[in-house]
């Protein structure tokens, strides 16, 4: 139950922030667009299963090093481009040349945007934790053990 | 703190049952101790066996298939498998920090997050140690932190 509610989160954020580029998106390069809701956002809800999908990537049996875990992001980043484009093609969420590029980049700052929230939430719960290491040698009356 | 001692007759189990708030405390840690003795395991360093209580292990590791136990400045060959040595600790200050490693949480000094998703443990003996995002709840829930 635990785990179906932390990938229903996931699900929810990954999907607020395709929501959110793709608003930035049609602000800057076709504000005037007028867009079929119930195909779109069905269509966002299946940009957003594929995105967390992918992060398969990430599986592994024993715990990921560091550049483990660099080359396994940059490889899901392929992985969402090689998928995402072109099925954003078919969908005529882009057309040409430059198109391509600005969706590309917005890719990659979707992806940028969920591993800094996932930073800041770790930082917050870091917070916490060395917040309560202080006060329980402060309660104790030591330093560091 | 009330303290009650019970006289059992002959042929009855003697038994010591502690009732506290947080089975963690140190506190606990001292009665088990002085029942039972203090929960040891030993590892081999050049062919030499040595008994280490619990409260010295920095952290366990399964490496290639090959456990290890680390204390401030020296590195144990263990027997254990990671599953033994994680029932050993039950009740202790030690927890599963990732999928090869339990670590001894009174022997942390901070936590850091990191890029990957993870969490960066720095030992009071200066050592890193990475804790899975999977894990770190029960940290927290050994050191008490409230969720907000």
């Amino acid at each position: 139950m635990k785990n179906i509610t932390i990938w229903a989160r996931r699900y929810v954020l990954v999907y607020g922030i395709i929501m959110l580029c793709t608003f930035f998106m049609c602000l800057l390069f076709n504000p005037d667009s007028e867009l079929p809701v119930v195909s779109f956002f069905g269509r966002i809800m299946v940009f957003a299963l594929i995105a967390l999908l992918s992060l398969v990537v990430y599986y592994a049996k024993e715990e990921l090093t560091v550049k483990a875990w660099w080359m396994r992001t940059v490889l899901h980043l392929l992985v969402l481009e090689a998928v995402l484009l072109p099925l954003a093609h078919h969908w005529g969420f882009w057309h040409g040349g430059t198109d391509i590029l600005v969706y590309a980049g917005f890719i990659l700052l979707a992806k940028a945007v969920w591993h800094l929230m996932d930073y800041g939430r770790n930082a917050k719960t870091a917070a916490q934790i060395n917040e309560r290491i202080r006060k329980n040698r402060l309660e104790k009356g030591i330093g560091k053990e | 703190m009330r303290v009650a001692v019970e006289e059992i007759e002959k042929g009855f189990e003697e038994e010591v049952i502690v009732r506290c708030y947080d089975k963690n405390a140190e506190w606990v840690e001292h009665v088990r101790e002085a029942a039972v003795g203090a929960l040891s395991v030993c590892g081999w360093r050049e062919n030499t066996l040595r008994w280490l209580k619990l409260s010295e292990v920095f952290y366990f590791e399964v490496v290639d298939d090959r456990s290890f136990l680390y204390t401030q400045a020296e590195v144990f060959e263990a027997k254990e498998k990671l599953y033994e040595f994680e029932q050993l600790c039950t009740g202790s200050n030690l927890f599963r920090c990732s999928k090869s490693m339990i670590l001894n949480a009174k022997k942390i000094d901070y936590v850091r997050p990191s890029l990957s998703g993870r969490f960066e443990a720095v030992l009071s003996n200066g050592e890193k140690v990475i804790v899975s995002r999977k894990y770190v709840a029960d940290l927290k829930r050994m050191l008490g932190v409230q969720e907000i």
